[in-house]
């Protein structure tokens, strides 16, 4: 080894994290209470869904999902604190009147025979969004300075991709005729144009195209 | 989905049937047995050596299977049902999350275990009355209903089948029990410490909760089948309700109801055989 005394560089050669990032301390903190107001949204609407869907399966999964939306609403709350958000229901919001509207709109399906439209607006039309803004702030953050909100993401985007996969799973054995392939497109495709409306998550710029 | 929503529309596939409390109690193949039949058994504990016990853990183990379903619906509509911050605070409804996750591997277990012991999805009738005392509109009461009162059921019965399973020799039944006894202790302390700090300043909705959880208490003592004394099929497990964060005097108060319970059932079960005789 070595002598202990002998000079080292502060990063080693194989750490290239840089310190340059695309976000302000503002608008990490702004990012992050609309993915808290969004992921509280979607817990809550999950609960609700559990006692409406007659799919033992179904059932199960949602309650489990919901925990996970639930505990990640909690991580986005205690790091706004941490961005100088000492209010942190200040930037629980939406990002802006279209992501209330489209969640509106996730929520109206109640009946048990529209599993297939409640599972369509998490599993092909919020997560898929919501993998999209975490990807894009964690490949555009500071990866020294905001490493907290990087190490969050990781946790969060596990979950997400089990939970897509599930979702989509239940929903390809779920649909069996054209008519409901029909069904799931159509209300995808009204949701989708929700979004587009809104801009995503975060609002315009949730992926970086303004 | 609008908010709130009653029992009769919880949503259920094909192999459920659901009766009410009244149904249930109204059925003449009580799990009382009055003990001045010489032909009947005395002790209606659930233990191995009954000589319908297959069939009654079975029994039990699909009311445990239908009663997570039930616990699961009502945790995630407490998710839904309330506003955040005005009508029931963030960590309280993130509590509610992680026990709609823990119930949903409650209805995991149970069917599992339920396929283990022989019985199938739907060969009992559901009673839906766990569901209805989740239907509050004030989360305190729901709380001090479900978590203290239902869970509280629910640590006698994991206790009862957890014995039952160590004294039948079955570890695959201990094991599952013993853990989920682990996540009821979790949820009744949850319910203890939210009635506690929900309430501090307000002791008219304080008492008015725990009125609601002695009539839920009284309910769940389903006419006498848990009490300290042998002629019931449940035990109530004093010391883990002691870690679950009721006090003694609760759990005196709980001992005293569900004896009442019994004897009220013993007069009712009494007052139609003396009928039924006095027809013959």
């Amino acid at each position: 080894m070595a002598q202990a005394s002998k000079a080292r560089a502060p990063f080693a050669p194989w750490d290239r994290r840089e310190i340059a990032g695309a976000f302000s301390v503002e608008e990490t903190a702004r990012r992050a209470g609309h993915y808290k107001w969004t992921e509280m949204k979607l817990f809550e609407a999950l609960g609700g869904w559990i006692a409406t869907v007659p799919e033992l399966d179904v059932k199960m999964r949602l309650g489990t999902h919901c925990y996970k939306h639930a505990w990640h609403a909690e991580l986005w709350h205690k790091r706004l604190p941490e961005l100088r958000e000492m209010n942190p229901d200040r930037l629980t919001v939406p990002a802006n009147d279209a992501m209330v509207r489209f969640i509106d709109a996730m929520t109206e399906p109640e009946a048990p025979e529209q599993t297939i439209e409640k599972l369509v607006g998490v599993y092909r039309v919020l997560i898929p969004h919501f993998i999209s803004a975490y990807t894009y702030h964690m490949n555009n953050t500071s990866e020294i300075t905001d490493m907290p909100t990087i190490r969050s993401i990781k946790f969060i985007l596990q979950d997400e991709f089990d939970d897509w996969r599930d979702g989509e799973m239940l929903l390809q054995s779920l649909i069996d005729t054209p008519e409901e392939a029909d069904r799931a497109a159509a209300h995808q495709a009204r949701l989708e144009k929700i979004m587009v409306e809104a801009g995503g998550i975060t609002g315009p710029g949730s992926i970086g195209f303004q | 989905m609008r908010k709130f929503m009653p029992a009769s529309e919880l949503a259920r596939d094909e192999r459920f049937s659901q009766i009410t409390q009244r149904d249930r109690m109204a059925d003449g193949r009580s799990t009382v047995v009055l003990n001045n039949d010489q032909n009947r058994r005395s002790n209606n504990r659930l233990t191995p050596q009954r000589g319908d016990a297959s069939e009654a853990a079975r029994a039990l183990m699909h009311g445990i299977f239908v009663g997570e379903i039930q616990a699961l619906e009502g945790a995630g509509r407490t998710c839904w049902d309330f506003t955040t911050g005005e009508e029931a605070p963030f960590a309280l409804k993130l509590d509610m999350a992680r026990q709609a996750w823990d119930e949903a591997r409650h209805v995991e277990i149970s069917c599992k275990l339920s396929d283990w012991m022989g019985a199938e999805i739907g060969q009992y009738a559901e009673n839906t009355v766990l569901f209805e005392a989740a239907c509050s509109d004030d989360p305190v009461l729901r709380l001090a209903g479900v978590n203290r009162a239902l869970e509280g059921l629910a640590i006698d019965v994991f206790t009862t089948m957890k014995e039952f399973g160590e004294i039948a020799g079955d570890p695959y039944l201990e094991f599952c029990e013993d853990w989920m006894l682990a996540d009821e202790v979790t949820h009744v302390k949850m319910g203890s410490d939210w009635l506690r700090k929900v309430t501090e300043n307000d002791p008219e909705r304080r008492k008015k909760a725990l009125e609601f959880q002695n009539i839920v208490d009284k309910m769940f003592s389903y006419g006498g089948s848990r009490s300290e004394s042998d002629e019931s099929s449940l035990m109530i497990a004093r010391r883990f309700r002691e870690l679950a964060g009721f006090t003694d005097t609760e759990v005196d108060y709980i001992a005293e109801v569900s004896m009442q319970a019994l004897n009220e059932r013993k007069a009712q079960i009494a007052e139609r055989q003396a009928a039924v005789a006095s027809k013959n």
